[in-house]
């Protein structure tokens, strides 16, 4: 939940420091929007609680509308796009990625389910995705074609604003059929995770890092999860997470990280707005703010 | 002109937000537009799916749930039944027990017309079903994990039954037809090549090497039996429950980890 002192007072030092009269771009602002766990629901769900939810076209819709708003937007999916229908059994993932780069996908990253098909079919899904597949806890050593592929993090520059994106992904034991993951091998991903943001921070001077996580939200301290992440890897602003198809109401923040997950099938968009507050760190913030600034310009 | 701004900024954190301004998740509902690109691109491909997986093989008389996590996946019931005996009927031998992960049914069935297309979201994985050998031991020693890890995981074959207390729990298990599980008896038992491969966080790996393979992929099991059922004119039934028995508390303590295993 967006804190309303936070809000008000990064606001303010952001007004101030851009020294009226007061421009939107004198604040950059960036809109985060995202799924997780689509698992193959191209169409809309056809029954159970949440039937007539969901659809990528109608996902792609929405994405367009908030678009056409104007402002700075990424599209991103926390992984396990593949196996759930019949489409996945038919068309092997590539429909799947083939539709969310035409909605519009800047990023994504893999789930365990994304190797159902196998090294040889995530290689031929892949060849229909437009968008960067990052991860950073894989080892690719034995499946180098993959390795091409993917990449450990990638930087979305905006003007005045930079946002840095790596991905993360679970263990593959008792989740992956060894065969369908022959030659990746998985990773403690709180090293290799350090690794990149520091980078991220230091070397690409990015105001604002994702991680796109399919550790799962909360596993009670039976594995690496997204609350622990966030406590054990200083300087994430944003995890968008995944695994465990966790209904989150609105992001749980963990010291500066905010940590949010919207249930699973595409049944959910969802977004965060973040701004440049003061020392140039980004904070968490409303998107009313924008129309009322900008008109002031 | 600075004390204005600062108090629009403040007029403005005070405001009612919507939930698009919160930081909520937003509904992709049937209202939302579609984007007409997309929608066309994925048309084709949906008309292959009508065609493909339309088929109605039978009728379901009543739903049936995997359950949630404590309840008994009546599902996971019937996939499993289906195992045990298309497996016997492979091996021409008796195959004692089955079992399959919750993990891996991935959809309930709904009560009424059962299309191909929901066996298919029920089981989209391409496992195989093969047959191996367990002790007893190595049996109840599954049926323990299943209990750690789900309050008990679907089955077939066996009664189960949890009693005693958190700090002492009983743990023990009868033949279907009668009879207690010899702990040191070596039976033929059914599950999937993932199952076997992966364990699912499960003692899956009995001390036996051998696996017997059927060729056979459990969604192909259940589309068979759907099929046969129609060709019959007759219902796919809900199992019964009761394959698991607990003192009163015990399915609590095991939902909130307090059992002393």
């Amino acid at each position: 939940m967006v804190d309303r002192r936070a809000f008000l007072g990064g606001l303010g030092a952001a007004l101030l420091a851009s020294r009226l009269p007061l421009r939107a771009e004198a604040s950059p602002r960036i809109t985060l929007l995202h799924t997780n766990d689509t698992h193959s629901h191209l169409e809309p769900l056809a029954s159970g609680a949440l039937a007539g939810r969901g659809g990528i076209a109608r996902r792609a819709g929405l994405v367009k509308r908030l678009r056409a708003q104007g402002g700075n937007l990424l599209l991103l999916d926390a992984g396990d796009v593949f196996q759930g229908t019949p489409y996945f059994n038919r068309f092997r993932g590539l429909l799947d990625y083939k539709l969310m780069s035409m909605a519009g996908y800047d990023a994504g990253t893999l789930g365990n389910h994304d190797f159902d098909a196998g090294i040889e079919g995530l290689l031929a899904a892949l060849e229909e995705a437009s968008f960067p597949m990052l991860n950073c806890n894989f080892s690719w050593k034995g499946a180098p074609r993959l390795a091409e592929r993917i990449r450990p993090w990638t930087v979305k520059a905006f003007h005045g604003l930079k946002v840095g994106l790596t991905g993360v992904g679970v263990e593959f034991r008792g989740l992956v059929f060894p065969k369908n993951h022959a030659g990746v091998e998985w990773r403690d991903p709180v090293a290799p995770l350090k690794g990149v943001v520091e980078y991220l921070r230091t070397v690409e001077k990015v105001d604002l890092v994702v991680v796109l996580s399919h550790l799962g939200h909360d596993h009670h301290g039976e594995a690496i999860d997204d609350l622990n992440l966030a406590r054990l890897v200083p300087d994430i602003d944003v995890i968008i997470g995944g695994h465990t198809h966790t209904f989150l109401e609105a992001p749980v923040q963990i010291g500066s990280t905010r940590i949010f997950q919207v249930g699973y099938g595409g049944v959910n968009l969802g977004r965060m707005d973040f701004t440049l507050g003061p020392m140039g760190r980004v904070i968490a913030c409303g998107s009313a703010a924008i129309p009322l600034v900008e008109p002031m310009g | 002109m600075l004390f204005p701004a600062l108090l629009l900024s403040a007029l403005l954190a005070l405001a009612p937000r919507t939930d698009l301004e919160r930081g909520l998740p937003v509904s992709v509902s049937a209202d939302a537009p579609e984007d007409p690109a997309v929608a066309q691109a994925l048309a084709p491909s949906t008309a292959i799916i009508r065609q493909e997986f339309s088929q109605v093989l039978t009728q379901a008389s009543d739903r049936i749930p995997r359950g949630r996590l404590g309840e008994e996946n009546l599902l996971g019931y019937w996939v499993a039944d289906l195992m045990r005996e298309r497996a016997g009927r492979c091996l021409g031998r008796p195959v004692v027990f089955a079992f399959i992960n919750s993990g891996g049914l991935r959809a309930d069935l709904q009560a009424g017309p059962l299309k191909v297309s929901d066996i298919f979201e029920l089981m989209p994985f391409d496992n195989e079903l093969v047959v191996t050998e367990y002790t007893g031991r190595e049996l109840l020693h599954l049926l323990r994990g299943g209990l750690i890890k789900k309050a008990g995981e679907p089955c077939s074959g066996v009664l189960v039954s949890l009693q005693g207390t958190p700090e002492h729990p009983l743990l023990s298990a009868t033949w279907l037809q009668g009879g207690p599980i010899d702990p040191e008896a070596t039976v033929l038992i059914a599950t999937t090549d993932y199952l076997l491969a992966s364990g699912d966080g499960l003692p899956t790996r009995g001390r036996s090497k051998t696996v017997i393979p059927t060729g056979l992929q459990i969604r192909q099991i259940l589309l068979e039996a759907c099929s046969e059922l129609g060709k019959q004119g007759q219902p796919l039934p809900c199992p019964a429950p009761g394959r698991y028995r607990f003192a009163p508390g015990m399915r609590e303590a095991l939902l909130e980890r307090r059992i002393t295993w």
